[in-house]
């Protein structure tokens, strides 16, 4: 019997090649969406998973989340410098870290930072934490070598950012991979970014120019012609004794103690000019969307399946019509019934699992490569993977197209030999 | 080798005033071989299907082969039955394409589990006997003599106590039929089968028997053809 389905899918590869081909991109479809969606759940999900609570300026939680954790350039509201050296000053925190952005090198974010931050947030792969106002330590998915000289541009330079001459970082320490967005970042001590930028806390004028990033500044317009860059010394120390007089943050990074902690934190700092936020809330808030834009996705993927299950079902019942005298000859020549009904249906189910097969492997290569692509741009490590409740699918799948099958098969089981051998 | 008896015979279909066929009863002695002729229409189609346990009577009739009342039998039963005691023989072959000529000769008993440690030598044996040689030949590369002939081995695996020829001849040339008209009655001799040859072609049916003549569906002659055997 092997055989003979064997010749005869040979015989028909054509026509079974282009069922095998609609069966794997319908599936692979549906594969695709459910993979991805999954792995950027996932990723974000680790990515936010290394920071538990940011503290910034009231706004947009999700900006907020979107900016320090995901390194999102977009215009932040800063909140008082004093918050820092408050929360460093904290028992129920183990560490806080200032972030500031607004520069970039060659695409690459650069994140004014303290060496809490670059100590806590992964072990560095090579050299050390940067100790002067002029070193950097980059992330693992930065393309430059230990000593480059990175000249920050303002903003991006695709959209037209000036560069900084007054100061050059050199590298000096590069990360191990975090999966997050940090490992795309050149993170540099938040001194520099303010000097850079004539804030210049304690050390320069006071006037508070919040400026590091375009942001609309709430309430200080007394910073004159356009930014001020002020002067840095690239061989001044690092004093990272934050002072009352810090200049604005868009926001702080917050390692609390225990969850306890984190929980008073976030009730502590919610109100009187700053937002607490857990990542993983506002990222609960956003798959919410994301699961609607999922709903959609699948509900396309599933309108597919079913046009080719359709599609599949009227090619078959017509090759029964066309195999009627073929299928008559069996019969005559003393096959029983149900070889007729194994032939013909074991033949559809051959196509349909090799579809779903390869459907299953062009699925999984898509989202890998879409995976691959988001990962480039972002440096947020999507991880693409089957989980045990696929197999369930799987069989449901299978065991679903086997009783599809099965609508051919008993066609032809039910066909008298002699009307067909008439026909 | 099979004898028949046929009694109380009618098929009719649906929309149609008089039966397709209508045998109020018919004997062939075991071993005998017969020739059915008859005119498009007269019904020697239905007469195989009925024959063959294809196509069911109407109740009451009794096709008696040997022991067996086929009449009687489930679905199942006679296709079992069928495959077991029935050599098929068709106009048009239906042989199937993709497999070699042994590997269609076995088919049929393959589908039907029905194989037995021997069959493959006797697939090989039987090609020899029709005349050909290349045994794993794919049977689209065939011509049609040989394609009928590669049919008539197919019929004979299984040690039918019945050969049913339908129209075996008809399209092939004159020379394979010739042929082809040869090895039927020589091998229904030499595997003690009784033939049964639905045919108009008289070069075939000359050499039978007896011979059947059917129309509209009734017995219209049926005489014994001895003067040309020998």
């Amino acid at each position: 019997m092997t055989r003979f389905i064997l010749a005869d899918l040979r015989r028909l590869w054509a026509g079974s090649l282009v069922i095998v081909l609609l069966i794997a991109f319908a599936t692979a479809l549906g594969v695709a969406v459910t993979l991805q969606e999954r792995a950027l759940r996932l990723g974000s999900a680790r990515a936010a998973d290394r920071f538990d609570l940011v503290v910034g300026a009231p706004g947009s939680e999700t900006q907020l989340l979107l900016s320090s954790v995901f390194l999102q350039p977009s215009p932040l509201p800063l909140m008082p410098g004093n918050v820092l050296g408050k929360l460093a000053a904290d028992p129920r925190v183990a560490w806080a870290a200032p972030v500031g952005f607004g520069d970039s090198f060659s695409g690459y974010p650069i994140v004014g930072t303290s060496t809490a931050l670059t100590t806590n947030l992964s072990a560095l792969k090579e050299g050390r934490v940067f100790s002067k106002a002029g070193e950097a330590v980059i992330g693992a998915g930065v393309t430059l070598p230990l000593g480059y000289e990175v000249k920050p541009t303002h903003g991006l330079a695709a959209l037209g950012g000036e560069t900084h001459t007054e100061l050059a970082y050199r590298i000096t320490g590069r990360m191990a991979a975090t999966g997050t967005s940090w490992d795309r970042a050149i993170l540099v001590p938040i001194q520099s970014v303010w000097n850079l930028h004539g804030m210049g806390g304690h050390a320069d004028e006071h006037d508070h120019a919040a400026e590091a990033h375009h942001a609309e500044d709430p309430g200080h317009e007394d910073h004159a012609g356009g930014h001020g860059h002020g002067h840095v010394d690239p061989d001044a120390p690092l004093d990272e004794n934050w002072t009352a007089e810090a200049p604005g943050l868009p926001a702080i990074l917050v390692k609390p103690k225990t969850i306890a902690d984190a929980y008073k934190l976030r009730q502590d700092y919610r109100g009187n000019g700053t937002l607490a936020v857990f990542p993983g809330e506002v990222l609960t808030n956003l798959y919410a969307t994301l699961g609607d834009a999922k709903r959609v996705l699948s509900a396309v993927a599933v309108g597919a399946q079913i046009l080719v299950a359709a599609a599949v079902l009227m090619v078959t019942v017509m090759h029964i019509g066309q195999r009627r005298r073929q299928i008559g000859a069996l019969r005559a020549f003393g096959a029983p019934q149900s070889a007729v009904l194994a032939i013909v249906w074991l033949e559809l189910f051959i196509l349909i699992a090799l579809g779903i097969l390869f459907g299953f492997a062009i699925g999984y290569g898509a989202a890998m490569m879409l995976s691959a692509m988001f990962s480039g741009e972002s440096g947020i490590v999507l991880p693409v993977g089957f989980i045990r409740d696929d197999l369930k699918s799987v069989a449901a799948i299978v065991l679903f197209s086997a009783m599809l099958a099965l609508a051919p098969a008993l066609l032809a089981y039910r066909q008298s030999p002699a009307a067909a051998l008439r026909a | 080798m099979l004898s028949l008896e046929l009694s109380r015979i009618s098929v009719s279909y649906p929309g149609l005033l008089s039966p397709v066929l209508d045998i109020p009863s018919l004997a062939i002695a075991a071993g005998s071989r017969i020739a059915v002729t008859g005119a498009s229409g007269s019904g020697k189609s239905t007469l195989v299907s009925i024959l063959t346990g294809l196509e069911r009577c109407a109740a009451g009739g009794s096709i008696r082969w040997g022991d067996a009342d086929i009449a009687g039998m489930s679905e199942r039963g006679r296709d079992r039955w069928r495959g077991a005691h029935i050599g098929l023989i068709m106009q048009d072959f239906h042989l199937f394409p993709g497999l070699s000529a042994v590997d269609n000769i076995l088919l049929p008993a393959r589908l039907s589990r029905a194989m037995k440690p021997g069959d493959p030598d006797r697939a090989l044996m039987l090609l020899y006997a029709v005349g050909l040689c290349r045994a794993d030949q794919k049977i689209e590369t065939m011509s049609r003599g040989e394609m009928q002939r590669v049919a008539i081995a197919r019929a004979l695996l299984r040690k039918p106590g019945v050969l049913i020829a339908d129209e075996p001849t008809a399209s092939l040339d004159s020379e394979s039929g010739d042929a082809v008209a040869r090895l039927l009655i020589d091998l229904s001799v030499s595997n003690e089968s009784t033939l049964i040859v639905v045919s108009h072609d008289p070069r075939l049916t000359g050499q039978l028997d007896r011979r059947i003549t059917l129309s509209a569906g009734r017995v219209a002659s049926d005489r014994a053809h001895r003067e040309k055997a020998a």
